[in-house]
């Protein structure tokens, strides 16, 4: 029987998920709602389950029967979502025989939108991405933030509700990262997507989220949603603001805490 | 540069010790005099050489395209493979060569068992190294493909046999020379025209010159061949 769909329900909810490779259990009873237009960031120790919580989101792996997923307010199989989330992992992953052109329109070609109008749309979206004249270069003629902003291209340009971005800036250095970190706030502010981020920066989880969800050591599960209550825009100063330092004190007391976990057991099984 | 004045100094080392050491032409003949026979046997060898090239070719192309397909059939149906590997190994384990026999008592002495022949060998070669790029690929980049909705069909057309281009490629190198090194040792075994066939007949006339002026007919067509082939994998395949 279908469920009725129903504005106040969350966009994405999952309920008590499990998900366990052979021996090794990489989440346990995770549970979370992201409501429509959100920006929803999770901070946790490596390997606690941040990007195996995003495969199953995009549908690539399915949780351990038991748990519960939903989607638009309605219970689902995680490969029901394939095709139907836009989804950056973890590496840009451009094709390098693929043009930045061509590989911004990638998801949707494969949706089997004409190319042609595709090319045209996304040639229309270079400046804002900053890649104005670079649209026949190949992925091997680009610098790092380049290649990540053409990933981000892709994944705009694959107009889903619910945008998953697997630390998208953790290879960039610094600077590039702070300009990049104003630049998708900007962009997002303009698009209003669901994103649900993943980041080891504690301070990009605040500055750019609406809520920080803090991970237990594996298996990963939500220790702490903290929601984050800074006007937008937010300039740069703010990460010096006294409201945001009250907010980071409290997740890495909360993040140490997981750590010592995790090393304490680790320290142990050695 | 240096690669031709490399051949250039082997032709002149062995134009002098054949002639310095006034070598019989059985053991060595000098370059000078191969190439006066190539001349003088200029029709013969032209027209072996275009019977050879035409059978080389039309198995290059088959055993491609066979070679290719049958790659791509193992990727989309998995299940396929548990099937159809195992007889492709128990095939290939034996040298192609020793088929011959039984290609010629079944298509004949023609120009066809020749073409069989080589497509069994460039099929093999370019099948094992289309599979091994099909198999390469980045998980997570099909992942990736996955999650924007796009099946089988298309992970393969869009990333598996581009990113295995560089192995099909490679592949296909080494099979230019394959090709014509099968179809001529084929049409020593027993055939009507060609350069392997030329190759025979002047060992028995024991006419030692013909032999080396089809062995070098022979190997200007596979260096041809092979330097095309990669000049067109050095085009196809910019990203590397
Ligand atoms: N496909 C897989 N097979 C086996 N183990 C996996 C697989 N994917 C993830 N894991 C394990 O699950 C745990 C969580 O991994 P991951 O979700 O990548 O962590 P992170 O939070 O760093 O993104 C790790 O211990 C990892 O080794
Ligand atoms: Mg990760």
């Amino acid at each position: 029987m279908p469920e009725p769909m129903d504005a106040t329900s969350p966009l994405l909810e999952l309920r008590g998920i499990d998900k366990t490779f052979g021996a090794v259990q990489a989440v346990r009873g995770l549970s979370l709602s992201v409501p429509a237009g959100e920006f929803v960031t999770v901070v946790g120790p490596s390997g606690c389950g941040k990007s195996t919580l995003f495969n199953m989101v995009a549908g690539l792996d399915e949780p351990d029967t038991g748990g519960a997923m939903r989607f638009k307010g309605r219970g689902c199989h995680a490969r029901e979502l394939l095709g139907r989330v836009s989804f950056m992992p973890q590496r840009d992953l451009l094709l390098p025989w693929r043009n930045v052109i061509d590989n911004a329109i990638l998801a949707n070609e494969i949706e089997g939108a004409d190319r042609k109008t595709a090319r045209a749309k996304a040639l229309r979206m270079l400046p804002e991405f900053g890649l104005t004249g670079f649209e026949a270069q190949y992925p091997h003629q680009l610098s790092g933030g380049m290649r990540q902003r053409v990933a981000l291209m892709r994944t705009f340009l694959f107009e889903r509700e619910l945008m998953l971005l697997d630390e998208p800036f953790g290879a960039l250095d610094a600077l590039t990262r702070s300009i990049m970190q104003r630049w998708l706030l900007d962009v997002w502010e303009r698009h209003r997507r669901t994103v649900l981020f993943i980041t080891h920066d504690v301070d990009e989880a605040i500055f750019l989220g609406d809520r920080v969800l803090v991970m237990t050591a594996r298996p990963g599960a939500v220790k702490l949603a903290l929601p984050v209550n800074l006007p937008r825009p937010r300039p740069a100063e703010l990460v010096t603001s006294p409201e945001f330092i009250a907010i980071k004190r409290e997740i890495l007391a909360a993040i140490e805490e997981e750590s010592m976990k995790s090393f304490q057991s680790s320290g142990m099984a050695a | 540069m240096r690669g031709v004045l490399g051949a250039v100094l082997i032709v002149l080392l062995w134009e002098g010790s054949a002639r310095g050491f006034a070598l019989p032409s059985y053991t060595l003949p000098a370059v000078s005099e191969i190439l006066g026979g190539i001349w003088a046997q200029r029709a013969d060898l032209l027209s072996g050489g275009a019977t050879t090239l035409l059978e080389a070719l039309l198995g290059y192309g088959l055993g491609t395209a066979i070679g290719i397909a049958l790659a791509t059939v193992i990727t989309i149906l998995p299940w396929s493979r548990t099937g159809i590997m195992p007889v492709v190994m128990a095939v290939n384990s034996v040298p192609v060569a020793a088929y011959s026999p039984l290609v010629l008592l079944w298509f004949g002495i023609g120009v066809s068992s020749k073409i069989v022949m080589v497509t069994l060998a460039v099929g093999f070669t370019v099948f094992l190294s289309a599979l091994a790029g099909f198999d390469r690929v980045d998980r997570r980049s099909v992942d990736l493909l996955r999650s924007f909705g796009a099946g089988q069909a298309s992970v393969l057309w869009r990333l598996r046999l581009p990113a295995a281009m560089p192995l099909i490629a490679a592949g296909m190198r080494v099979a230019t020379v394959r090709s014509l090194i099968v179809a001529i040792v084929t049409e020593m075994l027993g055939a009507r025209s060609g350069l392997g066939w030329i190759i025979y007949q002047a060992v028995v006339q024991i006419d030692f010159v013909q032999v080396w002026a089809a062995i070098f007919v022979a190997s200007a067509i596979s260096l041809a061949f092979f330097g095309l082939i990669g000049w067109v994998e050095r085009k196809v395949i910019f990203w590397r």
